[in-house]
């Protein structure tokens, strides 16, 4: 007898090298009973599942989605078995394989640990070496250093509805990452203007200039669809790091890198020119009430 | 003849490995497979970097690494001859966040690791959704991202102080999750006040009362647990909190401790499986961490009549748990009302490339001491050195000098024994870093 | 015959302009004064500039965008950051030498009298082209390792504060050898005092 069960599509979550963060992350997703009754779970590390890690590393059943976390290591072993195999059989048998997290799309911070094997499933940093390249078709990167549990359930409810995701060149869904982490930070209007913030802590103030925020280089959404539904590194005045790019964990991260004052990397896809041509106007103007505090306190009526 | 089993659902794996006398546990061994060398990767970095790096050692506990990093370079700032002079808002803040992560970690727990694993030692039918424990620890997680900007993996922490400089908004906004968290663990976790419970004299004034802990504590007594699971009966905490006093317990007695007597060793396994982890030491013993340890030292009434009837059993350090949460919540609302907006968020400091010396940093961690030390030259990381608590609890060492998970699980059946290796709440991606 | 383009006489009116302002200086010099070297009424010069204020706003950007368009084309060469200051310092000192209207108004009038362009090119707007050349020969500079990293102020006052000390000495007919004679050593001295040790 066929039960309801047997309907849904299979998912399965595995990991490389990780530190979990993209689990967790997924946990926190509000909906998150709702979507997995459109799927039929098979393991997850967190989740106590039908399976057991030992189930899954026999082999046996395959899974309709895979999700991987973390860094691809051949070398490294679960219960016994390598990765490398355990990838191979799971990916094989899919039609959706799901890079949850950077370290699983690009290599991210684990891949210092053995950078020679180290890798993302299917890309390795920029380079298209990873793995699961002879089925690229099915890989979908969801990079971010975590992922934001929207992000996840945006891919997995585009599978459960039927619906083709497109994808930009480094595979990640473009609906998601088109927008840069730049787009809805509060602090925009100082970045317009030029107003750097002098140190950290102050509500004012752009983090662009000095404090090393890599939003305007950053394909992400965190300032539109908000990080625990509430807020944003940048909002609360914590530069982004850049972790959804391949280059993540970059070097001097709370510090922009600047060649006699002037920033190293200017925002994606505007010439320098353009954007020197631009600041230096812009910096020229002492704007006052950009210049003082957002809020003033003192104020009585 | 030695079995061996492998835990999952610990932040990683594990495997133990059992050698039996009948049916009961002789004695165990404990091997973590996983390592990645996250010292390794900070050396020859900048500082200010390891704010961004350590908290992807874990999670589940990141947050604690972020807060030991950055005590770890303000200890290093001073230490090379600057002030660093923290507002009390910004360490009320950091305070906070450091306190929701503790609530959603024991929380999880609860839910989706030692209820459901309690009803399969009792070859009970787990009727609770774990689900729930993810909703509520997804609040505490929103709390954090208030001020955080995101939970987890936020690097709001800076030498001297935080990055965010809230308004009311901020704090209101705050409060109110806070206040969604208490509503939903009085309800549904608690089954009373918070108030109330906190007032009770012994678990008795559980009865009466239908409630996920109120339940799990029954099954706790009918699976003997209450008997089982006894450690050294020592404890230790290093971190200095508002919720929290460095101290170290043998029994009840309590000492003043220093970091300096905290030592490492290889883990020991007897049929020599290699491990990654090392033991955690406090001169030179094994002591328990974590919730219970916490609560003994501050001293918490129904702790202590616990501790009277059922010492540091699996009962009592389960239980622990539960009652830290409640504590906790109450401390988190009663930081949040003592913010006090118009101080400074950050300090002003020299640039981190002035500072040569060694820093050590220290924070309780859900499970107990985290201690992080750098040695910074000219503000590039030299050695940077990580201790977690889950190498104080769940070390690997000899018969003659067992550490508290392995004497705990002594003499019981393997179900028994592997429950009990989970109420000291394990965390194997910390434990190997 | 083919008719002189609007783009010809404005060309006609600043080099005129600037030409007069050198000779006689920028006070003494009037509207009429150049519409009449010009060749044109003064109603027709007012359809060109507005005003003798505004005249001398455009020739700061003109003069900033002719030096900016000689500094990009050297930006854009495929030579070395050494190569590059020598060319710029000889572009600039072949200017004070062939054009030395353009240079000496920058020096003489822009520099000298900022009232007059006080509204409409505060800070740096009015020269941004120049000023945006020379930050890219300097980014360029330190990305590749040649130039050592330091504030954007110091570097470039260095620069230009040099070269245009030594044009003013040469204005005003110190410098016993000619601007020719020195494109060397302050170049050299120039690379010595920028580049990465």
């Amino acid at each position: 007898m066929r039960s309801k069960q047997s309907n849904k599509p299979k998912l399965l979550w595995i990991q490389g090298v990780t530190c979990n963060g993209n689990s967790h992350s997924f946990l926190n997703l509000p909906s998150l009973e709702r979507l997995l009754d459109s799927f039929e779970l098979l393991y997850h590390p967190t989740i106590t599942t039908k399976y057991s890690l030992e189930d899954i590393t026999e082999c046996k059943i395959a899974s309709d989605i895979v999700i991987f976390e973390g860094t691809y290591d051949p070398k490294m072993k679960r219960n016994d078995i390598s990765i490398e195999k355990l990838l191979h059989f799971y990916a094989k048998n899919a039609k959706y394989i799901i890079a949850a997290g950077s370290c699983a799309s690009f290599g991210g911070m684990f891949k210092a640990v053995s950078p020679e094997r180290n890798s993302g499933i299917l890309f390795n940093e920029e380079q298209k070496s990873g793995p699961l390249c002879s089925l690229e078709k099915k890989v979908v990167n969801l990079s971010g250093c975590p992922i934001h549990p929207e992000w996840m359930a945006y891919v997995l409810e585009m599978i459960a509805i039927d619906r083709e995701i497109v994808l930009d060149e480094l595979h990640r869904p473009v609906e998601l990452y088109s927008n840069l982490a730049h787009h809805g930070c509060t602090r925009n209007e100082y970045f317009e203007w030029k107003v750097d913030t002098k140190g950290f802590g102050f509500k004012e103030g752009c983090l662009f200039y000095e404090q090393g925020c890599r939003a305007p280089m950053t394909h992400a959404s965190c300032n539109k669809i908000l990080w625990n539904e509430v807020s944003s590194k940048t909002r609360i005045g914590t530069p982004c790091f850049g972790c959804t790019e391949p280059g993540f964990p970059r070097r001097n991260l709370f510090r922009t890198q600047t060649n006699m004052s002037i920033p190293q990397d200017v925002p994606l896809g505007v010439p320098k020119r353009s954007y020197l041509t631009m600041t230096g106007i812009a910096k020229t103007f002492h704007i006052k009430r950009l210049e003082g505090k957002l809020i003033d306190y003192k104020k009585t009526h | 003849m030695i079995t061996k089993k492998l835990i999952e659902r610990i932040e990683g794996e594990a495997s133990v490995y059992f050698k039996m006398k009948a049916d009961k546990v002789d004695f165990a061994s404990i091997v973590f497979p996983h390592f990645r060398g996250m010292e390794q990767i900070l050396e020859g970095k900048n500082g200010l970097d390891a704010l961004v790096i350590t908290p992807r050692v874990c999670g589940i506990c990141g947050h604690a690494h972020l807060m030991a990093t950055v005590r770890a370079l303000e200890d290093a700032y001073k230490k090379s001859g600057f002030r660093v002079e923290i507002s009390q808002k910004a360490k009320s803040i950091r305070e906070f966040t450091l306190i929701m992560e503790m609530i959603q970690n024991h929380i999880k727990w609860f839910y989706m690791v030692a209820a459901p694993e309690l009803d399969k030692l009792l070859g009970m039918e787990h009727t609770s959704k774990p689900l729930k424990g993810a909703y509520v620890a997804s609040l505490a997680a929103k709390a954090i991202a208030v001020f955080g900007g995101q939970w987890p993996h936020s690097s709001y922490m800076v030498p001297g102080g935080v990055t965010s400089d809230p308004t009311y908004i901020e704090i209101l906004q705050a409060k109110s999750i806070v206040d969604d968290l208490i509503a939903f663990f009085e309800k549904e976790s608690l089954g009373v006040s918070i108030e109330k419970f906190l007032s009770f004299e012994s678990c008795k004034e559980f009865n009466g009362i239908s409630s996920d802990i109120s339940l799990f504590e029954e099954k706790l007594i009918q699976a003997g647990m209450h008997q089982k699971g006894f450690a050294h009966d020592n404890f230790l905490v290093m971190g200095e909190h508002s919720f929290s006093k460095a101290t170290k317990l043998k029994h009840t007695r309590p000492y003043s401790v220093d970091v300096k007597y905290i030592s490492t060793q290889d883990a020991y396994v007897e049929n020599s499986q290699e491990s990654y982890a090392k033991n955690a030491l406090y001169k030179d013993s094994y002591y328990e961490s974590g919730p219970l340890a916490r609560l003994m030292a501050s001293s918490f009434g129904m702790v202590k009549n616990m501790h009277r009837r059922y010492k540091d059993s699996a009962y009592s350090r389960s239980m622990a748990k539960v009652f830290e949460v409640a504590t906790l919540l109450v401390a988190a609302k009663k930081l949040l009302e003592s913010i006090d907006i118009s101080e400074k968020s950050v300090a002003s400091m020299v640039a981190i490339e002035n500072v040569t010396a060694e820093g050590i940093g220290i924070v309780e961690a859900p499970r107990g001491p985290l201690i992080h030390k750098v040695t910074l030259k000219d503000g590039t990381i030299s050695d940077f050195t990580i201790i977690t608590p889950t190498q104080f609890n769940i070390g690997s060492s000899s018969r003659e000098k067992p550490t508290p998970v392995q004497e705990a699980m002594k003499g019981n059946t393997q179900q028994e024994a592997l429950f009990i290796f989970r109420t000291f709440d394990v965390c194997s991606v910390c434990t190997t870093h | 015959m083919a008719r002189i383009t609007k783009e010809e006489r404005k060309q006609g009116i600043i080099s005129a302009a600037l030409k007069l302002f050198s000779e006689r200086g920028f006070y003494i010099t009037t509207i009429p004064d150049i519409a009449q070297k010009v060749g044109m009424s003064v109603g027709n010069f007012y359809n060109y500039f507005k005003s003798k204020d505004i005249l001398a706003k455009e020739l700061v950007i003109y003069i900033s965008e002719y030096l900016g368009a000689e500094i990009r084309q050297i930006n854009e060469r495929d030579i070395t950051t050494q190569e590059k200051i020598s060319e710029i310092v000889s572009m600039y000192f072949d200017m004070a030498e062939e054009k030395p209207e353009m240079i000496e108004y920058f020096l003489r009038v822009y520099l000298s009298n900022r009232e007059v362009f006080s509204e409409g090119c505060e800070g740096m707007i009015c020269v941004s082209a120049f000023v945006t050349e020379m930050m890219m020969f300097f980014d360029d500079g330190v990305a590749k390792g040649d130039l050592r990293n330091q504030d954007f102020f110091s570097a470039f006052g260095l620069f230009m504060g040099y070269l245009g000390g030594m044009v003013f000495l040469f204005g005003e007919k110190i410098l016993p050898e000619p601007l020719e004679w020195y494109k060397k050593s302050i170049s050299q001295n120039i690379y010595h005092a920028l580049k990465a040790e």
